[in-house]
């Protein structure tokens, strides 16, 4: 009994799948700059513009089916994260949340495409990139819209409370709307990546390797790989899921700064 | 307009919640480390928790 679930027998144990996975070796000899992430960034924009640029060229009033799925994307964004979000002024907001939206889309399905299977955003400076822009356009909109202090003071003092407990909620005010926020917009995105990969890796890998081993383990190995590819699909929905999610936080935000009061 | 306000108190509430624990969490950790004692982290904590709460209700509570 013992030997047949020995695994793989003598030497090399099982290394299981570490966060070591994620420092990919440059492609390209010895140039730091062109690791995989950083290749999938810079497809991922070929892709986009090409997609959408291909979809809407042809425009007509009776779609084809190309351009039916970019506008579909499209009107998602437009109405569903910018008009019911933000309100009036969504217009203006559009252009960077699909921008957003699409880029952080294609980014993390990468991690499922066979291939290139790699989220970028699992690489932990991607999103913070991606939150300082949202950082930096919340509170740009906010300070254009209601002047540099009613802005600061909206989000300081909050109104009818006694005066002394200001001591107590300001510090919490300004280290959610200047700490806070842009830390779990992309901790949020880049661990839901890392994660998954990183679940991806230990059951296929796992699978592969249980493969190798003795017979009994053999047997068990196909159910280690159904497992990854039934993970797959979840991953997807997280993948979008989390691609939504950051975009509808960038728009609630932008929304919060611009609204007059609280 | 419903929709919106939720949405946001939804994610609002869990930023307050950690931005309380860490601000005031961390003026108690300091407080610990400054005055070697052991128990301002936790008031810290309760503390920011507490405030978070409160803010919480006062922006999304009260009608």
């Amino acid at each position: 009994m013992r030997s047949l679930f020995r695994l793989s027998g003598e030497g090399e144990g099982f290394v299981p799948p570490s966060s070591n996975d994620f420092e990919l070796p440059p492609v390209f000899g010895d140039n730091a700059f062109t690791t995989k992430p950083i290749i999938l960034v810079f497809l991922s924009v070929i892709l986009v513009s090409v997609f959408f640029l291909l979809s809407s060229r042809k425009a007509a009033v009776v779609p084809s089916k190309l351009q039916f799925a970019g506008e579909s994307i499209y009107s998602f964004v437009r109405n569903d994260l910018g008009r019911d979000i933000i309100g009036h002024e969504f217009m203006r907001f559009v252009p960077y949340l699909f921008t957003l939206f699409t880029f952080v889309l294609t980014n993390n399905i990468f991690g499922i495409v066979p291939f290139l299977q790699f989220p970028a955003m699992s690489r932990v400076s991607f999103p913070y990139v991606l939150a300082v822009f949202t950082f930096v356009v919340f509170h740009y909109v906010g300070i254009r819209k209601q002047g540099l202090i009613k802005y600061l003071k909206d989000i300081m003092f909050m109104p009818g409370v006694p005066k002394p407990v200001y001591i107590l909620l300001t510090p919490i005010e300004l280290a959610t709307f200047f700490l806070v926020r842009p830390l779990t917009l992309s901790l949020r995105l880049f661990a839901n990546m890392f994660a998954g990969h990183l679940l991806l890796l230990v059951f296929i890998l796992g699978g592969e390797h249980l493969f190798q081993g003795v017979l009994g383990l053999k047997l068990i190995s196909p159910f280690a790989f159904a497992f990854g590819i039934g993970l797959t699909f979840f991953e997807f929905m997280v993948q979008c899921l989390q691609a939504y999610i950051f975009t509808l936080l960038t728009a609630l935000y932008i929304a919060g700064a611009l609204a007059d009061e609280h | 307009m419903a929709m919106k306000d939720e949405g946001n108190a939804l994610w609002s509430i869990f930023g307050y919640l950690l931005s309380g624990m860490l601000f005031w969490g961390g003026v108690g950790y300091g407080l610990d480390q400054w005055l070697n004692q052991g128990y301002f982290l936790l008031i810290g904590l309760l503390l920011g928790i507490g405030a978070a709460i409160y803010l919480v209700w006062l922006r999304f509570g009260r009608e």
